[in-house]
């Protein structure tokens, strides 16, 4: 096999060379280190020497003919007794190692994204983030206005004295939205002096207020919404009440009339599991705990609204264990803000205000639970016992419903279940 | 001090303490498988480096490329004049006395090939052949540089020789450099260094007569009396002709033994020629065709051809029988080295410190010391 | 008894897994006497250990480093040489190649300038170049920076310019406690090491303990703690950040100041701690500013801590000047105490 003679690379930078002159013709004799041919490149002209023994056996390109490095120019037969000398491999038969990736040098790379508005130091803009604080209302006191760290943490303290709610109930399920009758006289806010308004003035929605507006409509217009009112006598229920509370004392621990109600609610689900479901588009998923879900009204300082929190298995927790939850949701709710799992995973739920003396009301069902029961003061009136006329302790609830997964019926028997409960509250023992 | 003063009265009475070598008695003649020996060692260095040639012009090899085609009997004859412990250290023409000091040439080649199986792994290159096992300190690329090296391995040597072992100076050291570092100022710091501590090194000029494309009379002051060069720092001078590996290796022998034995630096000149350029891409245009051939026609392999054969009877036969060995060799070597792997990517972080920390990954030896053992 | 980390002085605050003892007597000493007895005690151990450098044997070293050397340890391994910083440096490589551990002393780091080829291309490459072959367990030392009106070609910082090559490692001890510790690990460091001292601090005190500790590279230092701002510093400046740190205090800025200590390895994650918590940084580096230490910290605080930072990292240099004689000009020209103070302020908007 003859040996190829290729273009041979006579400097670093040569791509191309030119044969100016062949010094061999075919059928020459040749050794190594003889002159074949003058060879012209980038820098100077060269000379190619024979690395073998032999006869030249073609000339392949002519005087004059410019070709690229590694081309094949010329061939020559080897004399060696033995099988030929194999032709020096080609730089692309180089074996590859096993794939390994260049070792990267540890290189931290920031990952804040532009965006134009005020000038905001890399850390104002982090905590102005965690405390959700609105950059667009500070006033930074940096160079050229820019917005740093005192300033934020100045207004951080500001906005902890007035109206805004913390970051947290963000992220969260969706707080239960309470929708009052279109006129304002039901609902009253509580505890807080409100100065009257002098003048128009605008203020921006809180995150929660937002988050409320967006659920409520949604809630609106995506379910059927109709009404079940119910009385029920409640002076057994406040007897008993009175008595436990008595033994509780002790404890700690004082039942609310609202506690009960939780109860009943949970253990009427028992023969009722429309109530304890959710509408899923072509079918109805029944879900497997109940959760009840209490509404807990937030006081202006922590920026109004409200949230829900979650009793988790109500039906399977005393009215002992329902208090002390509900009691540590409420104060919970109302100082530092709840949890994510703790506002969870409710199936149903219940707002009260009773405490407030309102009579009745109805509430907007909290997606995705199918109902919601509002729940008015226990009110003392003339009432008819056994025919006769006495006074007593009557309460009216409202539950609200989804049409598509709880229809009339089903809603005047979940409420005769739960009147036999609440009427008869020593059923609550067993 | 008269007119009449030769200098080599200067070098018997001079202040300095140059102690007396007036003669330098020539060591004897080895025997014949020796010499057979240093035949095969020089025609290896000299199918090796076509070959190298051919590789680099094949685009596998990148970067600088220092031929020693001509030159072999330098590193032949000087190296079978020391022992295998004794430390060598050398510029960048340093392919041919790798392969001398014992570097199996396939580790050699795959170095400049740029492969796993290198001496140094692939990330020294042509320049930089170190090999741990024969004493071989490399390999430097910046002229001059291993200079005071040289001085500095004998130095150790005799630190440990005398310090740590409680015996006498044992080894000596040799320190290779071209002409052109002979304008470098670390080679005269590093001669001074050596006369003043009395350090065993040798520093052997291989005098080819060109740095780069200029020669030697128009870069150093004094080039055809550069005795005086050594002398100055009280350093021994002695010239050898180095394309007679024969009479290389007989002055040499002595030289080293006395260096060995007296603690004493040498300064040895060996006048020799590449016959290629300075490196790859270097055209020659600064010599004549004629002195070209003029010194190839005393060429080094084929001096000792001719002393075998006028000698010891060596025959056509057993030279062309010596060629195809050493070219089958040359050819394995390449093959091998081709297919060592490309030196892999986790590499590139390793040897940079010898413990982990940061990017870096602490340090590994090559293949070719785990070996364990050479051609 | 083998090393122990200890980590005690009055002042100083134990950090990054140092702990921290109580001393009952205090052992002080200059910081020279600190670099003498680290040496002595090495070589001592470690037959392999010698010193060379100009005027280190006979003279007891230019600046008394080495006093008392030569008596203990003889002329073979106490080695004076010719003022030729390429052939010992050069010379030392090849007995450190072979596996001595040569500990050359630069008068000044000024000096180690002529020696640049074999100390970054001999030393720093010789383990990588050799492919793991040999390695270069040499330590280069001796005075770093300006302040004694040596004027411009004896004043130089070299670290920003070094600390550039991988393959070395740089160190740059603050106090006499340090220096020992320090230079110890230097010694026993199979890689070059380039350790910078500082001629203004070589009779500094402090307190050095008597049994045997090292400070390990790669181990920054609170010198101060602080709330307000991080700064960060090497070596000899220090001593203005600790006094910058003083006079901020009575204005109520409360400064954290960091001792790198090590440049090659840099603690960036002690650094990065400070620099959370303070939300503010200053780098005071005495070389000139262009491409230096000082903005290699700057530019790695600001990459980890881009979300930590309420300013860009400022930083104090010696001015972009060759060091001046005059003594109002080159007290002007260094990394001073003013230049920190107005740096801080700026960095935490306090201007």
């Amino acid at each position: 096999m003859p040996i190829e003679i290729t273009m041979p690379r006579l400097s670093d930078t040569m791509e191309v060379g030119t044969i100016l002159h062949w010094h061999v013709a075919v059928g020459d004799e040749v050794s190594s280190g003889d002159l074949l041919a003058d060879i012209e490149t980038d820098k100077a002209t060269m000379e190619l020497q024979s690395f073998d023994d032999g006869k030249v056996e073609s000339l392949l390109i002519n005087e004059g003919e410019a070709v690229d490095v590694g081309t094949i120019i010329a061939t020559i037969a080897s004399e060696d007794e033995e099988p030929t000398v194999d032709n020096i491999p080609s730089s692309s038969d180089i074996p590859v190692a096993k794939e390994a990736e260049a070792p990267a040098a540890t290189v931290h790379t920031p990952s804040q994204k532009q965006s134009g508005g005020p000038r905001v130091s890399p850390v104002a803009r982090r905590l102005a983030e965690e405390h959700g604080v609105d950059l667009a209302s500070i006033q930074g006191s940096g160079p050229s206005g820019r917005i740093i760290k005192r300033d934020v943490l100045q207004q951080v303290a500001t906005e902890a004295t007035t109206s805004e709610t913390t970051a947290a109930a963000e992220t969260t399920k969706v707080p239960q939205p309470v929708a009052p009758a279109p006129i304002a006289t039901t609902v009253v806010q509580p505890l807080v002096a409100s100065s009257p308004w002098q003048q128009d003035r605008s203020v921006p929605l809180s995150n929660m207020r937002q988050i409320i507006a967006k659920r409520l409509v949604e809630s609106k217009q995506t379910i059927p919404h109709y009404q079940v009112t119910m009385t029920f006598d409640m002076d057994p229920l406040m007897d008993m009440r009175k008595t436990l509370n008595v033994q509780l004392a002790a404890t700690g621990i004082k039942l609310s009339v609202n506690d009960f109600i939780v109860r009943c609610c949970a253990l009427s689900m028992a023969t009722h599991p429309e109530f304890n479901a959710s509408f899923g588009g072509d079918c109805i998923h029944y879900h497997g705990p109940v959760n009840v879900g209490i509404a807990i009204a937030l006081p202006e300082e922590r920026g109004g609204g409200l949230v829900v929190g979650s009793i988790k298995h109500a039906d399977q927790k005393s009215l002992r264990t329902i208090s002390q939850e509900s009691q540590y949701l409420s104060k919970k709710a109302r100082e530092t803000g709840l949890s994510p799992e703790e506002m969870g995973d409710t199936t149903f739920t219940i707002s009260n205000l009773g405490m407030f003396g309102v009579d009745n009301f109805t509430a907007i069902i909290n997606p995705p639970n199918s109902a919601i029961l509002a729940v008015g003061s226990a009110v003392e009136k003339p009432v008819v016992r056994n025919g006769e006329l006495a006074v007593g302790h009557e309460m009216t609830a409202t539950l609200s419903l989804d049409h598509r997964v709880i229809d009339g019926a089903m809603a005047a028997l979940y409420l005769k279940a739960l009147k036999e409960l609440i009427e008869n509250p020593a059923s609550l023992l067993v | 001090m008269n007119e009449t003063t030769t200098t080599e009265q200067i070098m018997s009475e001079g202040p300095q303490a140059m102690r007396s070598l007036s003669k330098i008695e020539l060591a004897p003649v080895p025997n014949e498988g020796v010499l057979l020996g240093w035949l095969r060692q020089m025609l290896l260095i000299r199918e090796f480096e076509v070959r190298t040639m051919q590789a680099y012009q094949n685009r596998l090899i990148g970067g600088f490329c220092h031929i020693y085609i001509g030159q072999e009997a330098v590193a032949v004859g000087s190296i079978a004049a020391v022992n295998n412990d004794d430390p060598v250290v050398l510029a960048y023409r340093d392919h041919g006395h790798a392969l001398a000091r014992g570097m199996d040439p396939k580790h050699c080649m795959a170095e400049m090939f740029g492969r796993i199986g290198g001496c140094a792994k692939g990330k020294g290159g042509s320049m930089h052949m170190f090999d741990a096992d024969h004493y071989l300190y490399g390999g430097h690329g910046i002229v001059g540089a291993q200079t005071p090296l040289g001085t500095g391995l004998a130095f150790a040597t005799k630190y440990e020789d005398e310090l740590m072992k409680g015996g006498t100076s044992n080894h000596v050291t040799l320190c290779y450099l071209g002409d052109g570092a002979l304008n470098q100022g670390c080679f005269y710091e590093a001669m001074n260094l050596a006369s003043l501590q009395d350090l065993p090194v040798i520093f052997v000029l291989e005098n080819n007569r060109y740095s780069m494309g200029t020669a030697i009379e128009r870069g150093t002051s004094m080039a055809n009396e550069l005795h005086v060069k050594s002398e100055a720092f009280g350093i021994n001078h002695a010239i050898v002709d180095g394309k007679n590996v024969v009479n290389m290796y007989q002055k040499f022998k002595s030289i080293a033994d006395w260096c060995r034995e007296e603690s004493r630096p040498f300064f040895v000149e060996a006048d020799t020629y590449r016959y290629k350029g300075h490196s790859m891409s270097d055209p020659r245009k600064y010599r004549t065709k004629e002195e070209e051939a003029q010194e190839e026609s005393i060429d080094c392999i084929a001096q000792l051809i001719t002393y075998l054969t006028e000698k010891f009877d060596f025959n056509q036969d057993a030279l062309k029988q010596m060629n195809r060995q050493v070219k089958a060799q040359v050819k394995e070597a390449v093959k091998w080295a081709s297919e060592s792997p490309e030196t892999p990517m986790d590499e590139l972080y390793k040897d940079v410190y010898t413990d982990s920390w940061g990017p870096y990954t602490g340090t590994s030896k090559p293949e070719m010391l785990e070996e364990g053992g050479a051609a | 008894m083998g090393p122990v980390h200890w980590h005690v002085k009055t002042g100083n605050v134990g950090r990054r897994g140092c702990s921290v003892s109580v001393v009952t007597t205090e052992r002080i000493i200059e910081f020279r006497d600190a670099l003498n007895e680290a040496m002595s005690e090495e070589m001592r151990n470690d037959n392999r250990v010698f010193l060379i450098g100009e005027e280190v044997a006979e003279y007891n070293g230019a600046y008394k480093v080495s006093k008392g050397m030569l008596d203990e340890f003889g002329p073979r391994r106490i080695i004076d040489t010719p003022i030729s910083e390429s052939g010992f440096s050069g010379m030392s490589i090849g007995a450190a190649m072979r596996g001595l551990r040569p500990i050359v002393e630069f008068m000044s780091w000024s000096f180690s300038l002529v020696a640049a080829d074999p100390i970054l291309n001999n030393a720093a490459k010789m383990l990588y170049m050799s492919g793991g072959q040999f390695g270069c367990p040499i330590v280069f030392r001796g005075n770093d920076g300006a302040g004694g009106q040596l004027a411009s070609t004896h004043s130089w910082c070299v670290e920003s310019m070094y600390a550039n090559v991988p393959g070395l490692k740089m160190a740059i001890p603050y106090d006499a406690y340090d220096a020992k510790g320090l230079l110890k690990t230097a010694i026993r460091d199979d890689n070059p090491v380039f350790f910078l001292e500082s001629e203004r601090l070589l009779s500094t005190t402090g307190h050095v303990p008597k049994e045997e500790y090292t400070i390990p590279f790669g181990q920054a230092l609170i010198r101060r703690e602080g709330t307000d701002c991080t700064i960060i510093s090497f070596g000899r400046p220090l001593h203005f950040c600790l006094e910058a740190a003083e006079e901020l205090a009575k204005d109520g800025i409360s400064c954290e100041v960091v001792d790198g200590r090590t440049i090659r390895p840099l603690d960036i994650d002690t650094m990065v701690d400070s620099v959370r918590k303070t939300n503010a940084c200053v780098v005071v580096d005495q070389s000139w500013s262009f491409a230096s230490l000082g903005s290699e910290i700057a530019s790695q605080i600001h990459s980890i801590c881009f979300d930590d930072l309420d300013n860009y990292v400022h930083r104090v240099h010696s001015d972009d000047v060759p060091t001046p004689y005059a003594q109002n000009l080159e007290q002007a020209y260094l990394p001073n105490t003013r230049k920190i103070c107005e740096a801080v302020r700026a960095a935490t908007y306090n201007a």
